[in-house]
């Protein structure tokens, strides 16, 4: 029997067509507030107030004429942004949106970990495209992706699992229904590093070497067109929306809020895509506030800052958890 | 160190009094007849004789039986023209760039238009015109007709991406990061640079050799056309050289129009320039708040001249336009906008954790390495080698109205870029002394279209640092040979010294401090 409620699921709400809309939406914002940051006014003409202008733009690449070099290795240029995009979704669906998962009412233990492992692949895919596309700038900007990424990835691992920590658990909606009070005002210190480390992951300012278009053109998309380039940009925005989701997920509550009337689920999707907005709008601050830095620079500071900071955030958490919460919780 | 205040003239009077033959007055403070091999010794003597002896440019003249070499030459009080001929069915000459390494890339010029073979030169080959030029034409002798010049059909040329470990990034001729056509390899060892190729001439426009079959009035207008950002400031330099050969004063008010409209030239160029610095080290919302109020400037200067970005302003005698009455209050009310904007910009230069990362200690340029290679302008001030040609040779209202020169000691692309900061604010200073002091008067006097032969040097600063015109005339309407030595130009080698050593990362944000504008270097 088929089920139709887990088909709309996956792919009307909170699955596919959320997402892609979600998605878009947040590009809107982000190219909105970054314009009125910097004295602009961003995208206006399509749609009120330019709101269809991240549509616009995917319909427009699509129709592009989608070249291929011709010593590009064929089949990983072709499918890598594909796969990296769908891995990203797939990942989507593991986040409690309207209270609970896509895939499974109450997610299983160790989703946290499969997110982040997805994190990983996708941003590995990433890299594999632009190194498959044999082109200098193309590779020179995956290697930039790979040598930052390895600066990164392990503390975004070690502060991600505080509040799991803090939880007991791995699932990532235990962990949001586990904050009565969010995780944000007891680990704040976590938090912070979360962000940072998030932003890199995002490749955003001041992290943002490997799209630094003054050093590298266009990094490792500089050899891709058309349809491909529209899925290697939504993969960025998808990312972007991911980002801000585990942030929501793991230290501002989740989807939980007041519920007033009708359905619960309405209300949770609200409070879940508000209060994600919330962190792009903090994401997109820290972008516009700095210049880029140098790979040497943020990889001394990923080494010498970020993972000593993130080793002792967890050590404070545990005594946090253990001396000093049960008096408070 | 060499005494600055040495009186170069007589220094070389003693040392080669009986073998040059000096006339004082000419082309600068004076010009030195040599003949063919005593060009090196004079400049020798003047090496020794001041520290800051430094090459401006070389001028090439096709002279009939001979083609004539002029050496131009600045010290630190003084500007010598050191002349040389060589015959022209054997142009050889020797080459001065292993006693002043600045003169690499003017050899190579004056080689490509002319022909002269400077023996011993370090790297010789086409510089300005492109590889597919046919041997044995040389554009700017009399005899050559750009018209028939045939090229050569071209060949495609593959550089090769890497020589074992070493890589070669190509910069150019279109890159995100030039914003004009040039081209710079740039051979990497990881994410070291070790060498810099350039190449310029992607746009060369042979605005010299057209300025030959142009009236001088013509001319103006085309030698404006060299550069849309300090536009001003050639036709104005143009006009100067012009006005010395014709030997007629501007009255004092045009004087101060002129003052008026060279500096904002120079703010609205600075403020590009430092805007265009944040977008280089991706600091985007700088770069907005820089061209936003950069806009302002653009206004006025469209009140003033009539013109947004091409003024149109200066001609032979004086300039075409008055400011008016009514406008002075606009005038004024926009630079006070713009001065009380200042601390914020000199607050993010001075305190943004992330910009000084990306500036401080990048492409630092010591003081003698500014000296020995010749740079100008901020690129020369921010290594604390002083030279400011407003200071140096006051041209129209400048020696009389005050103002600071700007130097930093660092040397480095946050130093160069605080020289522009501080000069945004004395150009406002300057403008507002030079409308609260305009002398009444007429604005220009009546100049003959037909210019008597002779020979004029002339140097003004640009914002981009010395710009330098030389013109002849052979008394009839149309000059006989007009050299335009941009600043840009001169600065190229400060990049090349600089990059060496440093990340990739650090090429733009380097590159982009010294201002380049290579449609002024394309000529």
């Amino acid at each position: 029997m088929i089920d139709f409620w887990l088909i709309f699921r996956i792919l009307v709400f909170p699955g596919f067509t959320f997402v892609l809309l979600l998605t878009l939406f947040c590009d809107w914002m982000e190219r909105k507030i970054e314009a009125r940051i910097q004295n602009r006014v961003g995208p206006m003409v399509a749609g009120p107030f330019g709101i269809l202008q991240p549509l616009a733009d995917f319909i427009k690449l699509l129709t592009k004429e989608d070249i291929q070099p011709r010593d590009a290795k064929k089949f990983i240029f072709k499918f890598a942004p594909l796969v990296a995009f769908s891995v990203m979704v797939f990942a989507m669906c593991f986040l409690p949106v309207d209270g609970a998962s896509v895939l499974s009412v109450s997610g299983f233990n160790g989703d946290l970990i499969v997110i982040l492992a997805f994190v990983t692949i996708a941003n590995f895919l990433l890299f594999l495209s632009g190194w498959a596309s044999s082109n200098p700038y193309g590779a020179i900007g995956s290697a930039r992706v790979l040598t930052q990424f390895l600066g990164y990835d392990i503390p975004l691992f070690l502060v991600g699992l505080t509040p799991a920590f803090i939880a007991g658990s791995l699932s990532i909606a235990a962990i949001a229904s586990a904050q009565t009070i969010p995780y944000i005002v007891l680990a704040p210190w976590a938090f912070v590093l979360f962000i940072i480390s998030m932003q890199a992951e995002l490749e955003k300012d001041p992290f943002d070497i490997p799209h630094a278009e003054s050093e590298v053109v266009g990094g490792l998309e500089t050899e891709y067109t058309g349809g491909k380039l529209a899925f290697l940009h939504l993969t960025r925005d998808v990312q972007i929306v991911f980002g801000a989701a585990l942030v929501v997920e793991l230290f501002l509550g989740g989807s939980s809020g007041p519920v007033f009337f009708g359905l619960p689920a309405f209300w949770y999707s609200l409070w879940f895509v508000l209060k994600l907005l919330a962190v792009v709008v903090i994401t997109e601050y820290i972008t516009c506030v700095f210049a880029r830095l140098r790979l040497d620079q943020v990889l001394s500071a990923n080494w010498k800052i970020l993972l000593p900071s993130a080793v002792l955030s967890l050590i404070l958490t545990v005594a946090m958890v253990t001396w000093v919460y049960p008096l408070v919780v | 160190m060499p005494n600055s205040n040495v009186n170069i003239i007589s220094v070389i009077e003693s040392k080669l009094k009986d073998k040059v033959q000096i006339q004082p007055g000419q082309l600068g403070t004076a010009a030195i007849a040599t003949t063919n091999g005593l060009h090196r010794e004079v400049i020798q003597t003047l090496l020794d004789a001041d520290e800051k002896t430094a090459i401006t440019s070389i001028t090439g003249l096709d002279l009939g039986a001979n083609l004539g070499l002029l050496y131009h030459i600045r010290t630190s009080n003084a500007f010598v023209t050191i002349r040389a001929e060589v015959p022209r069915e054997s142009p050889k000459i020797q080459t001065i760039t292993d006693i002043m390494p600045g003169a690499v890339f003017h050899e190579l010029e004056v080689a490509d238009l002319f022909g002269i073979v400077f023996e011993g030169h370090p790297s010789p080959g086409h510089f300005v015109l492109s590889d597919n030029w046919p041997e044995g034409v040389y554009p700017l002798r009399k005899d050559v007709n750009p018209y028939d010049v045939k090229l050569n059909p071209s060949k495609d040329v593959i550089t090769q991406p890497s020589d074992g470990k070493q890589v070669k990034i190509v910069l150019g001729p279109q890159h995100p990061a030039l914003l004009e056509p040039e081209k710079f390899v740039v051979t990497v060892d990881g994410e070291t640079v070790t060498r810099v190729d350039p190449r310029v001439g992607y746009v060369h426009r042979g605005i010299e050799k057209a300025t030959e079959s142009r009236t001088f009035l013509q001319d103006v207008y085309l030698v404006e056309r060299i550069c849309g950002i300090c536009n001003s400031i050639h036709a104005c330099s143009f006009v100067e050289t012009v006005e010395k050969i014709l030997k007629i004063e501007v009255p004092q008010r045009a004087k101060y129009l002129r003052v008026i409209a060279l500096e904002l030239n120079r703010l609205h160029s600075h403020l590009l320039t430092l805007g265009h610095a944040g977008l280089e080290i991706g600091y985007e919302t700088l770069f907005q708040y820089f061209w936003r109020d950069r806009e302002p400037i653009m206004d006025l200067i469209e009140l003033t001249s009539g013109n947004r970005v091409y003024s149109s302003l200066m001609t032979v005698g004086g300039v075409r336009r008055d400011i008016k009455e009514e406008d002075i209050p606009k005038i004024k009310a926009t630079l006070t906008d713009l001065r009380k904007k200042l601390p914020f910009y000199r607050q993010v230069y001075e305190d943004e954790p992330s910009l000084k990362m990306r500036m401080k200690n990048v492409g630092v340029l010591k003081r003698e390495d500014a000296i020995k290679l010749s740079v100008v302008g901020p690129v020369a001030r921010g290594s604390g080698y002083d030279i400011d040609v407003r200071k140096d040779e006051p041209y129209e209202a400048y020696g009389e109205i005050p103002f600071k020169e700007i130097v930093y000691t660092q040397g480095d692309t946050w130093a160069r870029m605080n020289v522009r900061m501080d000069e945004v604010e004395e150009s406002i200073n300057i403008i507002e002394y030079a409308i609260d002091n305009l002398p009444p008067g007429p604005f220009r006097v009546k100049a003959p279209r037909v210019v008597p032969a002779g020979e004029a040097v002339n140097r003004v600063e640009a914002p981009r640092g010395e710009l330098f015109y030389y013109v002849k005339s052979n008394g009839t309407a149309m000059p006989e040979r007009v050299k335009v030595r941009t600043p840009t130009y001169a600065n190229i080698p400060a990049f090349l010294k600089t990059a060496i050593g440093e990340s990739i990362a650090d090429v733009p944000s380097n590159f982009v401090s010294l201002d380049p504008c290579f449609s002024c270097t394309d000529r």
